[in-house]
């Protein structure tokens, strides 16, 4: 009865009463932000006096938050590319290795995820300034990977297992040697898991924030610690502004990986 | 591939096994050691070398974890780090179990946007989500304007820089972790034993008491360590929503390594956070098995 919509009686008001409450909770910052960005008011008053376009033309006139994207964009483009590789090569051993420790090294693998990351992050900008990566490109490619790696070693590993082999095994009895089966046959039968670990590994990079706050130097930094310094001296509207965009390319990208995975499905 | 070519089909043991096999066992190991060397470098080597400051520097001993264990100031730090954690798994905990309950007994259709926005809440960035915050808790924001136009309260309350900020920010980040692995948990409940409580004569309440709850609270358990393990750690919420008054351990490191330059505390604190926090997983790994994903 409890687990009977209908059955609830009066109890179910309660429950539906919450969870529309706590929709609300999680949806009101996201829109409220977005209506901001398109407010005239500098104080941030909703419902804002006017409507204008002047944070975003404010955001665009600023060199400094287009470079941060740029720079957002390249590491995050290089850490997709490298987590994608690095996590099929890792998924594909973990999953059909057969060797002393497999799942001690698995576990090894996903502890990034565990890790408070503001250790890593401490860690790393140590470990950054004696080999003289801190404030670099590759430093911060590094950094976004370690993190990216075990997103994309799940999201591999699963397709890998849900992939019936023997479908490999057919390929190379039809002559076809194991690399060649592996890049014509298994590549593309678990496409569906590579694509949501680009997917991952691109948003684990490009919201990260805790990391790149203690990787950037003032001649580089990403899009979120732009935001971040900002942040930090005033509350200003352009901050909503980029904040709107950055929402809208990440609802993008989710559109993106639930379409994939409903074109999967029929 | 020499060796892979030559491997005969059918093996001698009597067990066919194809060529590819070849690959799977001898040489899987291999495939692994890209990540495994850049995990080892740029993640094993120096959080250990991190650790190792903590009793190397400035000399050798364990004067640091002295300094950080014997002083109010630190000791205040630590307490106010549990209890941000244990506040915020309750309060997530409260609002979480009703969701996720409903999520599991509404159709699908009602569910799916509910879904949506978790899904979209939770992918959000981060700073995105506590600016937010920021500005709709402030003197002059849309709460406070709000409770006063409704003539609920006629000074602004103070939301921000305190533990009421905190909670709110943290929250909210941490609700889709708690909902999206009980709604499975609760799924997978079988209504029949609820309906035999109803025949035997329970009560709806008995039921949820004696019956749903005992069966949710695994998942419960589960939830709340990984939402308490998980805030532990907090950096960017904290430090942006909290005061000075109410500062977070990960605030703490950061601030010995930034504007102390002291490695040595750094290293030490960062080792008190890493022990709890990996103490905690494996208590969570023994008692629940994994569930769980990490955050930021």
């Amino acid at each position: 009865m409890l687990l009977q919509f209908d059955r609830l009686g009066w109890w179910r008001w309660v429950l539906v009463g919450i969870t529309a409450a706590a929709t609300i909770f999680l949806l009101m910052p996201i829109v409220f932000i977005a209506a901001l960005s398109f407010g005239s008011s500098q104080w941030l008053i909703f419902p804002p006096p006017a409507w204008t376009l002047r944070w975003y033309r404010e955001l665009l006139a600023d060199p400094s938050w287009l470079e941060s994207a740029w720079t957002s964009l390249q590491i995050a483009c290089l850490v997709t590319v490298l987590s994608v590789a690095l996590g099929f090569l890792t998924a594909f051993g973990l999953v059909r290795g057969r060797f002393p420790g497999r799942e001690t090294l698995k576990a090894f693998f996903l502890t990034p995820m565990i890790l408070p990351v503001v250790i890593l992050a401490v860690a790393l900008y140590a470990f950054f300034l004696r080999v003289g990566l801190a404030g670099t490109t590759p430093g911060f490619v590094i950094a976004h990977l370690v993190v990216a790696l075990p997103f994309s070693i799940i999201a591999i590993t699963g397709a890998l297992e849900g992939f019936d082999k023997s479908i490999e095994d057919a390929a190379v009895l039809c002559g076809a040697r194991p690399i060649e089966a592996v890049a014509r046959v298994t590549v593309p039968a678990i496409a569906h898991g590579l694509f949501s670990a680009a997917v991952f590994s691109f948003l684990a990079s490009w919201d990260e924030v805790v990391l790149a706050i203690f990787m950037a130097s003032p001649t580089l930094q990403t899009f979120p610690v732009k935001i971040w310094a900002t942040l930090r001296q005033d509350l200003t509207p352009v901050i909503a502004a980029a904040s709107t965009l950055l929402m809208a390319f990440t609802i993008a990208l989710m559109v993106l990986a639930a379409f994939a995975r409903k074109g999967r499905r029929t | 591939m020499t060796s892979i070519e030559a491997a005969p089909i059918g093996r001698r043991d009597g067990r066919s096994r194809p060529a590819v096999s070849a690959v799977r066992r001898g040489r899987s190991f291999r495939l692994l050691l890209p990540a495994l060397v850049l995990l080892v470098v740029f993640f094993a080597l120096p959080v250990i070398a991190l650790l190792l400051r903590s009793v190397l520097e400035p000399s050798p001993g364990l004067q640091n974890y002295a300094a950080l264990l014997g002083s109010t100031t630190y000791l205040r730090i630590f307490l106010n780090t549990f209890e941000v954690s244990a506040l915020v798994t309750l309060v997530s905990l409260l609002i979480g179990f009703p969701v996720a309950w409903t999520l599991a007994i509404l159709p699908r259709a009602a569910a799916a946007p509910v879904f949506a926005i978790l899904l979209l809440s939770m992918w959000t960035n981060l700073l995105t989500r506590t600016y937010a915050w920021m500005v709709l808790l402030q003197r002059t924001g849309l709460i406070n304007k709000t409770l006063m136009g409704l003539g609920l309260i006629h000074e602004p309350l103070p939301l921000v820089n305190n533990l009421v900020g905190v909670t709110i920010g943290m929250t909210y980040i941490m609700l889709p972790f708690v909902v999206l692995p009980l709604y499975g948990v609760i799924r997978k409940i079988d209504p029949a034993i609820l309906q035999a409580a109803a025949l035997c004569g329970a009560t709806r309440f008995q039921a949820l008491v004696r019956v749903l709850l005992p069966l949710v609270a695994p998942g419960m358990a589960a939830g709340a360590l990984m939402v308490f393990v998980m805030s532990l750690g907090y950096f960017v919420t904290p430090a942006l929503l909290g005061g000075t008054a109410n500062m977070m351990l990960a605030e703490l490191i950061a601030q010995f390594v930034q504007s102390l330059v002291n490695w040595g505390m750094g290293g030490a604190a960062a080792f008190v956070l890493l022990v709890v926090t990996l103490g905690l997983y494996a208590l969570q790994l023994r008692l629940f098995g994994a569930t769980g994903l990490g955050g930021r």
